[in-house]
């Protein structure tokens, strides 16, 4: 078991409904409304991108564009209650026409990051322990490429739009489930034969 | 047996801590979004290069920003404490106006027919050039075209 005490994997149910009122109440008027939807999205958007290995300066770019492009195309989101898809959705494909278009593209390794990383540790202590992060990052880091995306995208994204991500990963939509249980368990079995995972303490 | 929730959770968790968003991505977007005027080309950052000398006093660090019809290089350096100087060159060169926007107001000037441009004395925070369609400018921009913020 990790530490995390949070129910939220992401965009939970609660995080998908915080993003409607909030874009109704924009849309009603209230400014202050976008401010915190970009701030509640924005972290999730980076998440989703960056799983298609686009290098930080072009996953901000990716970011930028996708809220542009909302604001921008507001009338198309008729529902409130479709403003999450619409911007995860968005941005997924943004990143991905991104990464094919060969826009500098990278193999995020942690001792690369090192540098550019803030303190380890998060206000409400649901983050990780460092060496249990880093331990997971090297196992996922032996998934295929397509298991590695699919899983930081699922992490984030409770109910991923399926058509979109199954051209974008090249797989038929009916194969997406299977391939996410092969997926979680092929990692799973790297954490069990690992004494570093088992034997941890958060 | 660690559950898919579980692990998935893990995954999550691992991930906001080894490679988190920027701490003011959500600033900076909001900075663009909060343009009057959203007609514009956001441009892209195409190459950043290391700051040189960056304990030194004499600090300056260069990006260059891509847009569909022209490119801009930027260069900041310290001109004294919380204040920089930036000095870009817009190719092709023109006489294109150029404002500067930060969180206490927009500076504007103008390009030398050559696309060079600065601006002094620009206090640290948020900053983002905007480059217009300007009337006698040898570079045709059908609308003006923005760079992403940038933490001075």
């Amino acid at each position: 078991m990790t530490s995390a005490t949070s129910d939220d994997t992401g965009v939970g149910a609660a995080s998908w409904e915080v993003a409607a009122r909030e874009f109704a109440a924009w849309r009603a008027g209230d400014r202050a409304a976008l401010d915190r939807l970009v701030r509640l999205l924005t972290p999730v958007l980076w998440h989703l991108v960056r799983a298609y290995g686009l290098d930080r300066e072009s996953a901000e770019d990716v970011v930028q564009t996708t809220w542009l492009a909302l604001v921008r195309n507001v009338d198309s989101v008729r529902d409130p209650q479709a403003v999450l898809r619409w911007t995860t959705t968005t941005a997924r494909r943004e990143a991905w026409r991104t990464a094919r278009a060969g826009k500098r593209v990278d193999v995020a390794e942690p001792q690369t990051l090192d540098a550019a990383l803030p303190p380890v540790g998060g206000p409400d202590g649901t983050v990780l322990a460092e060496r249990t992060a880093r331990t997971l990052w090297r196992h996922i880091a032996e998934l295929s490429e397509r298991c590695q995306r699919l899983l930081r995208v699922i992490a984030f994204e409770d109910r991923p739009d399926y058509a979109s991500l199954s051209t974008e990963l090249g797989i038929a939509v009916g194969s997406i489930g299977p391939t996410r249980g092969r997926c979680l368990e092929k990692l799973r079995g790297l954490l069990a034969a690992d004494p570093e995972w088992s034997d941890r303490r958060d | 047996m660690t559950d898919d929730l579980t692990l998935l959770r893990a995954v999550h968790d691992m991930y906001d801590t080894l490679d988190p968003p920027p701490a003011d991505l959500a600033d900076r977007v909001l900075f663009t979004l909060g343009l009057e005027d959203l007609e514009f080309e956001l441009m892209r950052l195409q190459e950043t290069l290391q700051p040189v000398g960056a304990r030194g006093p004499e600090t300056a660090s260069t990006v260059t920003f891509s847009a569909e019809s022209l490119t801009v290089m930027v260069t900041v350096s310290d001109s004294g404490p919380q204040r920089h100087r930036i000095d870009g060159w817009i190719a092709p060169g023109g006489a294109l106006r150029v404002e500067l926007r930060t969180p206490r107001g927009v500076h504007e000037t103008q390009a030398d027919v050559d696309g060079r441009f600065a601006f002094a004395e620009v206090p640290s925070g948020l900053v983002q050039i905007m480059i217009h369609p300007t009337s006698g400018a040898t570079v045709p921009l059908h609308r003006p075209v923005v760079t992403p913020p940038v933490q001075l």
